[in-house]
């Protein structure tokens, strides 16, 4: 154990540089923006108004900001589910393999490496109606009358865009699953086996119990990983058709940017960050509770 | 680990259940492996053929996308600004974050706690919330519209999770090399970058290649808090391309590739690094 001493001037000379550029460029323009989020700023003119409350009454009335929340919501749920489906699948099925672990692995991760904008575009042709892989598929298939205006469809644009950050994002979480799996014990299972224990059982016993740790995080990085998405959104449907794939981040992207009310989209913002903290608090609370620590 | 499990296991028959698993995941690997493959085989093809049979292979080594892309944009000054970002940002983090750590984790005291706590705190903070008043306090420091400023981000951005993973790693070094150097008469710094700092060499492998990755891939930033009129960086341009050449997909193909490759050929000689910082990350409790 080290004994705790004073700040001293080591200490200060080797945190402040970090602490000086983390509170100049992250905590005032928070603190800021909470400020912004009164106020009818444009982003242009230097005059700011101040307008209380405004901001926040036309949240919660406004059609546009609940159509928001709504496509959120449904983005990050289909996102997390499914994420953590095809991660914990993904895992199970590289630490289970019996040839090439380290090349599934890898493959499973290449996803991740392709940037937002790029992955939204892939995909983009790839749904594409009349040229897209998607159809081609079908069509040669002979299953043509499944074919879809994949993003154009107004009940299928958001699950598509989903389906991206699916594709995208299910590697990095099989990582923290696999090391987690690759964590438990061969004893435990081994002793399992021989009390005669069926996979199954061993799964929903040993397994599962001893990597809820992985679960919790990996759960709440791909909640508010969810709710952060922009990219994909960005080039794939720009927010629409009409406002079908609208979400809180478009949202306040577009008010601040396409229609200059900055103060509006900063209070968007500040619904976000207490959504984010509201999920942090639920993860401590439920999630960790029932974590089997060994 | 895997080692461990050889000698567990040894010569043993290949059972039906590990032939029908292994089919499965070859068929998710190509799955999975597809979307990357179609764009690298599209960026090869002219766009005629791109729109007759996306599923074709090329025929022939034909590169006249490539041609045409660094003809019709100013692509190379965008890849040229994308390095840029990307090796000043990580120069620069790797200065600073894990100095922080080091007189955070070594020089504990109730201040350094908190400050601890405090950079922890930044993580949740979603760079959206605050991008407007970011964009204004930029101007006001006259960083706008130059490569100063999203440097300058992009270190602020990577202190909570560097700090993070800093301190998850410097918790395993023993302090007796730090005390030995000590005696023998180095100053704190001394100890810190002669002697810390290379044995946290995996760990600032890992730091370099995931925040790379991510300012490599980044959009948002150098979109907005660049010069508008002039090239960005890669992920830009190709953003704008989408815009722009609707009917050109064959070019935006050949900006992908150039997107991707470099990613891809890191990612396959420092894969070691992705897997440790990712569960250092997450192990964090």
């Amino acid at each position: 154990m080290q004994k705790r001493r004073k700040f001293d001037k080591t200490a200060f000379v080797f945190i402040a540089p970090a602490f000086i550029f983390f509170t100049l460029f992250i905590i005032v323009p928070t603190v800021s923006s909470a400020y912004y989020s009164f106020t009818s700023w444009d982003g242009v003119s230097p005059n700011v108004k101040f307008i209380g409350l405004a901001n926040y009454k036309e949240i919660f009335t406004s059609a546009r900001f609940g159509n928001a929340l709504k496509n959120t919501i449904i983005l990050t749920v289909f996102i997390s589910i499914f994420e953590n489906a095809f991660a914990l699948a993904l895992a199970l099925i590289v630490d289970n393999v019996r040839w090439g672990k380290n090349f599934f692995r890898s493959a499973f991760y290449v996803p991740v490496l392709v940037s937002g904008i790029v992955s939204g575009f892939i995909w983009k042709i790839m749904y594409n109606y009349n040229f897209g892989t998607i159809n081609t598929i079908l069509k040669d298939i002979g299953m043509g009358d499944f074919r879809q205006d994949w993003l154009g469809n107004n009940k299928l644009t958001l699950l598509m865009i989903g389906v991206v950050l699916v594709w995208k994002g299910a590697g990095y979480y099989m990582i923290i699953y696999l090391a987690s799996l690759q964590s438990v014990s061969p004893d435990l299972i081994e002793a399992a086996q021989i009390d005669g224990a069926s996979p199954w059982q061993r799964f929903k016993s040993i397994t599962v119990p001893l990597i809820s740790g992985a679960f919790t995080i990996n759960f709440t990085l791909s909640l508010i990983n969810g709710l952060k998405v922009f990219d994909q959104i960005n080039v794939m449907t720009d927010g629409g058709p009409g406002f079908t794939s609208e979400t809180l981040v478009y949202l306040l992207y577009k008010v601040g940017f396409n229609e200059g009310r900055q103060g509006f989209g900063t209070a968007v913002g500040i619904m976000l960050l207490f959504i984010i903290i509201i999920l942090n608090t639920l993860q401590q609370k439920f999630l960790r509770s029932r974590e089997v620590q060994m | 680990m895997s080692k461990e499990k050889v000698i567990r296991k040894p010569v043993e028959k290949i059972k039906p259940g590990q032939i029908v698993l292994f089919a499965v995941t070859i068929l998710l690997a190509i799955l999975f492996l597809y979307p990357v493959f179609f764009a690298l085989i599209s960026a090869f093809k002219s766009n005629g053929d791109i729109l007759k049979n996306p599923i074709a292979l090329p025929t022939s080594f034909y590169t006249q996308n490539f041609k045409d892309l660094f003809a019709q944009s100013d692509f190379a000054t965008a890849i040229r600004h994308s390095i840029f970002l990307t090796v000043v940002s990580e120069l620069l983090i790797v200065c600073i974050v894990p100095m922080a750590a080091y007189g955070i984790e070594r020089r504990k005291s109730k201040t350094t706690s908190l400050i601890y706590t405090y950079f922890l705190a930044g993580m949740m903070i979603p760079f959206h919330l605050y991008m407007f008043p970011l964009f204004k306090e930029m101007k006001m420091f006259h960083i706008f519209g130059n490569m100063v400023g999203p440097i300058v981000c992009y270190i602020s951005g990577s202190i909570a999770f560097g700090t993070l993973l800093y301190c998850s790693f410097l918790k395993g070094i023993p302090l007796e090399i730090e005390e030995a150097a000590q005696i023998d008469g180095c100053t704190p710094f001394q100890t810190f970058w002669k002697v810390t700092f290379p044995l946290l060499g995996p760990c600032t492998g890992s730091m370099v290649i995931l925040n790379g990755l991510g300012i490599w891939n980044d959009y948002l930033m150098p979109y907005l808090a660049l010069p508008s009129g002039k090239a960005k960086t890669i992920t830009v341009e190709i953003a704008s391309f989408v815009g722009q050449y609707t009917a050109r997909w064959d070019i935006v193909f050949a900006g992908t590739v150039i997107s991707i490759v470099p990613a891809l050929i890191i990612f396959c000689m420092f894969q070691k690094y992705f897997v440790k910082g990712i569960t250092a990350g997450a192990a964090k409790g």
